[in-house]
């Protein structure tokens, strides 16, 4: 089959035009550094994610069990406790450290 | 550059950017991201463009060259970026349309890319060799390459045409 000259290619290939920009095709905002801890987002894959909420759930009920295992303690009153007396205080010195 | 002269290059080169990425890739969607991720880069690093070494258009056509080729390479949709295949298999008969998209999605991407920016974009040479990262020489012989593919690929359009043309008159 006999190519396509040089005039006839020009032809064809000015036949494959492109769309132009969409209208969704904003100006791009800078979400580097710190903004992007503000305004940022992550994509993770949905294996990983199903994970995630797996482990946390794991994790939330057996926190919950062991929470449950301990028993409540009674409550602490504190009308037995009576400030102290009488001082005494004892002054020791270098040599008697040990003591 | 100011972020005003950032957003002012937006309007003006949105267009070409975009076109070429959705050329490129032959995804809307891909074009879209490329085209917001080309000034992007621009925001991120300003001084990045040099008026010294060449237009601000054959620039940010050069960053969306990386772009495209990058998500090419990474859908691993080419082994290699090899630019001297000339095996370039055959296209089905269509439209017309839908044969040139066909064919030039065949070729290797660093053919593919200087015959959009020169053909479509009507960069020069020399813009052309800016974006690419090459030599006029390089590119002049890929874009010859590309070309003589296409050649080949779209002479059965050359029958239907000589028809076509034919019951026109």
């Amino acid at each position: 089959m006999e190519p396509l000259n040089d005039q006839e290619l020009n032809q064809v290939l000015n036949q494959w035009t492109a769309p132009a920009a969409p209208r969704a095709l904003k100006f791009p905002k800078d979400r580097s550094g710190w903004r992007w801890l503000l305004q940022g987002s992550i994509r993770i894959p949905a294996p990983i994610a199903l994970l995630l909420v797996i482990a946390a759930g794991v994790w939330l009920y057996s926190t919950r069990s062991t929470t449950k295992a301990i028993a409540h303690p009674k409550p602490v009153s504190l009308a037995d406790f009576q400030p102290v007396k009488q001082m005494q205080p004892r002054v020791i010195g270098r040599a008697n450290e040990a003591n | 550059m100011t972020e005003s002269e950032i957003k002012s290059a937006f309007a003006h080169h949105k267009d070409a950017i975009y076109r070429f990425a959705w050329r490129m890739t032959a995804s809307p969607d891909k074009a879209l991201d490329i085209t917001q991720d080309v000034f992007l880069t621009l925001l991120r690093a300003p001084n990045r463009f040099d008026p010294l070494r060449g237009q601000l258009r054959s620039f940010l056509l050069g960053i969306a060259r990386n772009l495209a080729l990058t998500r090419l390479t990474q859908e691993a949709r080419w082994a290699a970026l090899e630019d001297d295949e000339s095996a370039v298999a055959p296209i089905e008969p269509g439209e017309a349309r839908e044969m040139v998209a066909r064919a030039i999605a065949a070729l290797p991407p660093l053919q593919r890319e200087v015959l959009i920016l020169a053909q479509y974009e009507e960069l020069s040479l020399e813009e052309i060799a800016t974006a690419v990262h090459a030599e006029v020489g390089t590119v002049k012989s890929r874009l010859f390459r590309a070309r003589e593919n296409l050649r080949r690929m779209l002479a059965p359009l050359k029958q239907s045409r000589s028809i076509s043309c034919g019951t026109a008159k």
